[in-house]
């Protein structure tokens, strides 16, 4: 077993720290209601894939000179996920001095391009970012350009039950996802405050405090609608509070037979386009995802609509975080979660038990898991319970708390659960409804059509 | 009449220094919001004083980054395309404007189809071709397309200037025994001065700022060219908006260097390639 | 006529490598885009040969024509806005004189040699509504709303405005130095004759110049139908599809879908687009010039 991995910052929260507090029932509160929240994730239809499992004991130890190219979605190496995942690679490269670790990074969009580019071209990286969602992956399985991982590897890492469902076809794991990631709102406290507003717990009163907010000149909620994905998992999100344990059931249902008849999808929809303007900034059909974050860490909107992932950001304000608002009152619902972004190893990769053996290793808990949340960057997919320092920030202490309290997650969001083709048309069809270029009537009639 | 002559003149002369304006002001607030803190952007003026001015963004995005790296890359990659765009036009044209060959207009016809593709059309079946023959991320994968479609307007240039510089130096040179590689050396290129400058600038512009085949068939650093820095950056330093300006402002700056020193010559150039395009 | 002159094995060594570069990143390239065209292929897997569908697809496909329409805005943009002023600056300049002449001229061409990455990532800036240099400008004028050009409806002009402004210095380059090139005794001439500087220019440099107006319509009307860098920077297509252009809904259709096959069939169409369009503009300006 390799030795923890130190984190060589200074400004990380509760770094070095590691004794175990009052939060720790807590977590595992929150790890055991992941646990029922991603079982609804196994009904996800997979593709059959090339299923030639072999396995592959770690085996890096060798003299021989390996150079392992990663590709990345991490782009900021210096803070954040990407700082944890670099300070990985280099203990890793340390502690393997015949091993280069060579990392091309880019931006989410650029590198989903690129990664199409990879696979066409069957030249693709060793190890690689992929995101556990059918429209990530149906395609890139069924292709075989990813190499099956052996489940007995990771029988000790703690993967929470149904986080792995995600990269599984026909019982085959393709990658091991890196995060449960919650949706929600961070906000400003200061700015709260400052105008009288609490948070909002129903969908009225975040209407009241966007109007609060609109009316002091400052744009409530910074949205990157460029990417139009965050578009749809607001509405994954409202749909959540309406159907609850039976949100990700409804998504799947509607998106097989192109069926969006309950009455939810008109009644949210309709809501959010009517309310777009009201809610979010100038302009935010064309905001990107850098610049959503900039204006509410700059103080420029009062709440920034996104991952959990995000919790490592350190503006000069206080930042507090809420879930969805309920949308329609009954004070029941679940709250948008589910398992994102992961890693795999290509196929073709000539290096591809020294990848297996730098993916392993990255994913031993004292590394990622640890490392993530003692830092606050984020919050692993695995069960972490041992690594709760008690020093963590108030704002991962309000997402571990809007998990606890919630009775269930929603799961993949609508755009995710058709193949790659399939994405476009509901995140470009919610984010033209949304921004106001068609009606209501024509994103269900797009949807059905497509 | 004379009065409203002045007048007329007067007021074109605004006009004049109006849409220069226009056409700087963008990169003087490039240039502005370079030098301050990075939540200056979101204050209320146009522009803001620098004080102090923020010199720490440009060293940390000279130097924190691969900037210095892709500058180099930049400029050999430029070099080379330049260098064989000159030398394979100086041949082609050569051939086809002095010596004899039936096939010599149809060869002609097929060098200055390329001036009609659109170069993004082949980037797709290009990145299959280059990954099957293992050039992708090398300095192939972008010298052979900036060559391949710099060389129609290169030979385009050089032969119809060719054609207008005097045979009989030549033939006599060919007689005396030299071959026609040597006469192409000593006789003909030091005729072609002008027309070489200019195919080495309008190479040059053309190829210089290209983007989207750096992005499609460059993955690792390696060979990665200035415009990269700005995509590299904007993700590297996402919260920083001073920084992503500094890292802009030095992109452009080389180019703009280059102008200025060359700025006769690029006036030419342009109007040759106009003349003659 | 020496021997050495009709050598085919120097004839064949003098064209190789120019044929050789055409062959690999030109030729080659549409061969395998045209076989691609008629295949559905992912960019996964193996490719079924489905004729000619992608094409009846194409047609019926409103981005692709949206794409196009843009392309033609684009051109009537560059041909209706860019160059009538590209063209009175270049005369207004002529007549200036002196070191101003040198130095504006040089401040008009600056940002064409800046790189489309810097441009397109600097005018993102200017247009945001939340901190843009336009809203800014457009407060000083007393607007209170928040203007956001990108957005739908305005982003087509936005996108157009950027690209008039980024290449206005080549166009007025051109007029330069073509009426650079119009003899000095024409306009003394015309001076002795007591002709107003307005008649000058609509009788004297504006007839002058019809070649070189030609050339850069035809380059204007090229350049707007090959299009990709900047609009995939700035609005990479958004929103929705309404700056779609040619080159950028191939590389969406591509890269973003998986749909590799029918991305060829958008890049053969483009190509031919691109041929029939030069060599329209080469027999309709050669046909005039036979008549005057």
């Amino acid at each position: 077993m390799a030795k923890a991995v130190q984190l060589d910052t200074g400004k990380a929260p509760g770094a070095g720290a590691n004794q175990k507090g009052g939060t720790t029932t807590k977590l595992k509160n929150l790890f055991s209601l992941l646990v029922c929240g991603s079982l609804l994730a196994s009904t996800l239809a997979g593709c059959s894939g090339s299923s030639t499992a072999q396995n592959n004991t770690a085996a890096s130890g060798g003299d021989d000179a390996v150079t392992i190219k990663v590709f990345s979605n991490l782009t900021d190496r210096t803070s954040g996920q990407g700082l944890i995942e670099q300070t990985i690679f280099d203990a890793y490269m340390a502690e393997n001095p015949n091993v280069t670790i060579e990392v091309e990074a880019l931006d989410d969009e650029s590198y989903k391009t690129k990664f199409k580019a990879y696979a066409t071209g069957g030249n693709m990286p060793d190890l690689v970012n992929i995101w556990c969602s059918p429209s990530f992956l149906d395609e890139v399985v069924a292709a075989g350009t990813l190499e099956p991982l052996n489940a007995d590897d990771y029988a000790d890492y703690g993967f929470t039950e149904g986080s792995l469902d995600g990269v599984t076809y026909d019982g085959q794991i393709y990658g091991l996802p890196r995060n449960t990631d919650v949706l929600g709102f961070y906000y400003n406290k200061d700015m709260f405050e400052a105008n009288g507003v609490e948070v909002p717990t129903t969908w009225d009163e975040l209407l009241e405090v966007a109007q609060v907010f609109q009316d002091a000149g400052i744009s409530p909620i910074s949205m990157d609608g460029q990417d139009k994905w965050p578009l749809a998992h607001f509405i994954n999100c409202m749909i959540g509070t309406v159907k609850g344990a039976d949100t990700y059931a409804t998504m799947v249902n509607s998106v097989q037979n192109s069926d969006y008849s309950d009455p939810v999808w008109n009644d949210t929809i309709s809501a959010a386009a009517e309310q777009a303007s009201l809610l979010f900034q100038p302009g935010f059909e064309t905001t990107d995802y850098a610049t959503s974050l900039n204006l509410f860490v700059n103080g420029q909107s009062a709440m920034f609509f996104m991952g959990s992932w995000e919790m490592s950001m350190a503006p000069d304000f206080e930042v507090g975080y809420f879930t969805m608002p309920d949308f329609d009152g009954d004070g029941e619902g679940v709250i948008g979660a589910y398992n994102g972004g992961g890693y795999a190893v290509s196929f073709s990769s000539a290096v591809k038990e020294e990848a297996i053996a730098l993916l392993n290793y990255m994913f031993e808990p004292e590394n990622w898991s640890n490392l993530s949340w003692k830092n606050g960057v984020c919050m692993s997919a695995q069960d972490s319970t041992q690594y709760l320092t008690g020093n963590e920030t108030a704002l991962q202490n309000d997402i571990i708390n809007a998990l606890n309290n919630a009775s269930g997650i929603t799961g993949m969001t609508y755009n995710d659960l058709g193949d790659s083709a399939y994405k476009t048309l509901p995140e470009d069809s919610t984010a033209e409804v949304l921004s106001g270029m068609i009606s209501v009537d024509d994103f269900f009639a797009n949807l059905q059509n497509g | 009449m004379v009065g409203q002559e002045k007048k007329g003149f007067r007021i074109s002369t605004l006009l004049l220094i109006v849409l220069a304006v226009i056409q700087l002001f963008p990169l003087i607030w490039l240039i502005d919001f370079s030098l301050v803190e990075s939540d200056q952007l979101f204050t209320s003026g146009i522009l803001v004083w620098p004080s102090p001015f923020r010199w720490v963004n440009y060293t940390r995005a000279l130097f924190e980054s691969n900037f210095l790296h892709y500058l180099f890359n930049s400029i050999l990659i430029n070099a080379l395309a330049v260098i064989l765009v000159v030398v394979f036009a100086t041949m082609a044209s050569f051939a086809c404007t002095r010596m004899r060959w039936e096939l010599s207009g149809f060869v002609s016809l097929l060098l200055m189809m390329g001036l009609m593709i659109p170069i993004h059309a082949t980037l797709l079946p290009n990145y299959i071709i280059f990954s099957k023959i293992k050039i992708l991320d090398t300095i192939l994968a972008l010298l052979i397309p900036y060559v391949a479609f710099s060389l129609p307007q290169g030979f385009f240039l050089t032969s119809s200037y060719m054609d207008s510089v005097p045979k009989e130096l030549e033939e006599a040179t060919v007689i005396d025994g030299c071959g026609v590689y040597r006469t192409l050396m000593i006789i003909v290129l030091p005729m072609m001065k002008a027309s070489i400058a200019t195919v080495s600038i309008m190479t040059y512009l053309n190829n210089w700022n290209e983007f989207v085949m750096a992005m499609t068939f460059l993955s690792s650093p390696d060979w990665k060219t200035l415009p990269f820095a700005v995509l590299e950056f904007t993700g590297q330093y996402s919260s920083d908006y001073a920084i992503q300006f500094a890292v802009m402002t030095l992109s452009a700056l080389p180019a703009i260097v280059i102008y200025i020193l060359l700025n006769k010559n690029i006036t030419k150039g342009v109007a040759m390639g106009a003349v003659k395009g | 006529m020496h021997k050495l002159y009709s050598n085919k094995l120097v004839i064949f060594s003098l064209v190789l490598p120019g044929l050789l570069t055409f062959l690999i990143a030109i030729l080659a390239p549409i061969v395998l885009s045209v076989y691609y065209s008629l295949t559905d292929y992912s960019g996964l897997g193996a490719a079924n040969f489905t004729g000619l569908a992608n094409y009846a697809a194409l047609v019926q496909d409103e981005v692709f024509w949206r794409a196009l329409l843009n392309s033609v805005l684009l051109a009537l943009g560059f041909i209706c806005i860019q160059h009538p002023i590209a063209v009175l600056v270049a005369w207004k300049l002529d007549r200036l004189q002196g070191k101003a002449e040198g130095l504006l001229r040089c401040i008009y061409f600056l940002p064409n040699v800046i790189s489309v990455a810097v441009i397109a990532y600097l005018w993102k800036f200017i247009y945001n509504p939340n901190f843009g240099l336009l809203q800014k400008v457009l407060e000083l004028f007393g607007y209170e709303g928040s203007f956001n050009a990108l957005g739908s409806g305005t982003a087509i002009w936005a996108v157009l405005v950027v690209l008039v402004w980024h290449g206005f210095g080549w166009g007025m380059l051109i007029y330069y130095t073509g009426i650079k090139n119009i003899d000095q005794v024409v306009y003394e001439a015309a001076a002795l004759d007591g002709a107003t500087s307005s008649q000058t220019f609509f009788r004297i440099t504006l007839p002058m110049m019809k070649p070189v107006i030609k050339y850069n319509v035809t380059l204007a009307i090229i350049s707007a139908l090959k299009q990709m860098e900047t609009v995939y920077l700035l609005t990479n297509g958004g929103p929705g599809n309404e700056t779609q252009f040619m080159a950028t809904y191939l590389y969406k259709q591509a890269s973003g879908s998986y749909k590799y096959g029918y991305g060829n069939a958008i890049s053969v169409v483009f190509i031919v687009i691109c041929l029939a369009a030069t060599v329209l503009m080469n027999k309709l300006f050669a046909e005039r010039k036979e008549a005057v």
